[in-house]
């Protein structure tokens, strides 16, 4: 049996705006969206913000109705079997909130093991053993409230683990934690995945999706774009080179002079303080294209320039531009199945 | 087979009771604003002590009614601080947390889950209403006949329950509207008008006469007046008290119910 089935789903948002006379507006998050999951597969939904990857997560476990298709969670359908499909999963959301700040850790875990049926006799030791796995035996008696993200992040995945569930979801557990707190949290995660947890991640940290992750799925505009092992996503851009170029002040005007340079195949940036670093990628062997780029580039300060090898995140790069618009994956492809 | 359906009854229920009195308890002191002592006492004691004296002297000076009237009403209505706005507390409050999706994505039954959250302020009423009655009566010298204490201790405390039961249905509301606070401000005001624990009943127009029938407090504070005055326990009062507590667990129950499934179909809680 399955761990997670998903079958065409699809959630329509319907909001109303104005009074006395509202305006009614529907928006589609998610637009048919088809997966499966294997007991003990750790499965990655990746996507851009307002892709669809939360939607189809509260569709799943439950806190929202598919407005059409089905769901099941080993076998028991998430629309008419809701609390079948409570009793086997566990939700972990990343941020600040999600816990009470005024009772300590300990109070946060027993109140949710009431929430979640563990029962009383084995509540204690369960407790105890989760406090221990996520590093806060010790401060357990802390209110909440002074914990630092990491620490409340850990403790997320404490609640989540309480009743011993059978699925997991991950929705951004490592947003805004830091590195080393990170990094703690991916070897909870693949450790659980190795216990025969079921996992499914949603991270928009790519290394952290290629370190863990058996399987990936890329939604965007509520569509899997991609689905397949981090390895057949990368072999999607494996004909391409990367240019790496540290720069300072590129602005959008620029940055469509790089799109426009024939051979290029996708550009995008990322902003650490004044530095940025442009990643344009080329077509395998385009060193000749290096000229053109940073021509493009003219009248900003140039640092390092260096060329490597497309990584998972070129991959997703690649298939979430496709779906803005025409690229170098084949335009009108649906769904990639790799 | 008859002893293992037993088993699992008798487990059933024991879970039931804990999620009830061990979950409730822990919601109290995660969702309560008023835990501390300074907001406790300052809020919950002082405020309804004062305000108990603020209606005894202004009916002494408009010749209104007597002392008991106002120090008796006004003690049964001090429970509503706790148990109106603890109500609305115990669900709205979820939200400014960001745990209600956590929550309701919890298995077990609604009915405990709920009610739980509404017991203790059933207690946390009685103790108010208790220690502003007393320290009220002190002060003002009011005699309340010994014999009467078990009957007043009843009274408060179905009073307080039924109070808690509207608070809960008010904090059903949270589930589908944000500023459900605003609807406790002017349920507290209702309250003070309509239930006639601070202003003779007989003064206001049918209609509200006709709502107060249906708001807590009003018949505890009539059975109340009684018992200090002498008259014994009154059984009608009681009775429709507990009616009109029941009533109101009833609609929270149900409102909760709606809330939950229309928010899985409408998205309508913002539940992370």
């Amino acid at each position: 049996m399955l761990a997670i089935e998903a079958d065409a789903l699809r959630r329509t948002y319907t909001s109303r705006t104005g009074w006395p006379r509202s305006r009614r507006t529907e928006t589609e998050a998610v637009r048919g969206v088809t997966f499966e999951v294997a007991p003990g597969e750790l499965f990655g939904l990746l996507g851009p913000n307002g892709a669809g990857k939360t939607t189809t997560i509260k569709m799943l476990n439950t806190l929202l109705l598919p407005t059409s298709g089905t769901a099941r969670v080993f076998g028991h359908d998430v629309a008419r079997d809701p609390v079948a499909v409570r009793r086997r999963i566990g939700y972990v959301f990343g941020g600040d909130r999600g816990l009470y700040d005024r009772l300590s850790a300990l109070d946060n875990l027993r109140y949710f093991a009431e929430l979640y049926g563990v029962p009383a006799r084995e509540q204690k030791r369960r407790i105890a053993e989760l406090l221990d796995l996520v590093g806060l035996a010790g401060r357990e008696k802390e209110r909440v409230e002074g914990y630092s993200r990491g620490m409340r992040q850990r403790l997320h995945i404490a609640r989540g683990l309480l009743h011993h569930p059978d699925v997991l979801f991950l929705d951004e557990p490592s947003i805004g934690v830091d590195p080393v707190a990170a990094r703690d949290l991916r070897r909870t995660v693949a450790d659980l995945a190795a216990a025969g947890t079921t996992v499914l991640l949603t991270t928009h940290y790519m290394a952290e999706a290629d370190e863990l992750c058996d399987r990936i799925a890329v939604i965007a505009g509520g569509r899997i774009r991609a689905l397949g092992a981090p390895d057949s996503l990368k072999s999607l851009v494996r004909e391409r080179d990367v240019l790496e170029i540290e720069a300072y002040g590129v602005d959008e005007e620029r940055l469509d002079r790089v799109r426009h340079v024939p051979g290029v195949r996708g550009v995008s940036t990322e902003d650490r303080g004044a530095l940025q670093t442009v990643t344009v990628q080329t077509g395998r062997g385009a060193s000749d294209l290096h000229g053109p780029v940073l021509a493009a580039l003219d009248g900003v300060r140039i640092g390092r320039v260096t060329t490597r090898e497309p990584s998972l995140e070129d991959a997703y790069i690649a298939i979430v531009e496709e779906t803005a618009g025409p690229g170098a994956l084949g335009a009108g492809a649906e769904e990639t199945a790799v | 087979m008859f002893r293992f359906r037993c088993r699992l009854l008798g487990f059933r229920f024991h879970a039931s009771s804990r999620l009830l009195v061990v979950g409730g308890a822990i919601s109290y002191r995660a969702l309560f604003n008023w835990t501390t002592p300074p907001m406790f006492i300052g809020t919950l004691l002082v405020g309804p002590l004062l305000q108990v004296f603020f209606f005894v002297f202004l009916g002494r000076e408009l010749g209104v009614a007597d002392d008991r009237f106002h120090l008796v009403g006004n003690a049964v209505l001090a429970a509503s601080a706790s148990c109106v706005y603890g109500g609305t507390m115990a669900v709205a409050n979820e939200r400014r947390y960001g745990t209600l999706g956590a929550v309701l994505l919890s298995p077990r039954r609604r009915v405990p889950m709920w009610l739980g959250r509404a017991l203790p302020y059933v207690l946390n009423g009685l103790f108010v209403s208790a220690f502003v009655l007393t320290a009220a009566a002190l002060v003002l010298g009011l005699p309340v006949p010994a014999g009467a204490l078990p009957g007043l201790g009843l009274v408060l405390f179905v009073a307080a329950g039924a109070c808690s039961a509207f608070g809960l249905a008010l904090g059903a509301l949270g589930l589908r509207f944000r500023d459900v606070f605003l609807v406790s401000n002017v349920a507290s005001s209702g309250l003070l008008l309509l239930t006639g624990a601070a202003v003779p009943r007989e003064t206001l127009p049918e209609w509200m006469r006709a709502a107060g029938e249906l708001l807590p407090l009003t018949h505890a504070a009539d059975a109340a007046r009684g018992l200090t005055a002498g008259a014994g326990l009154d059984g009608h009062l009681l009775g429709a008290e507990l009616a009109v507590g029941a009533g109101w667990g009833l609609l929270a129950v149900v409102l909760l119910a709606v809330f939950e499934r229309g928010s899985r179909r409408r998205a309508t809680l913002d539940v992370m």
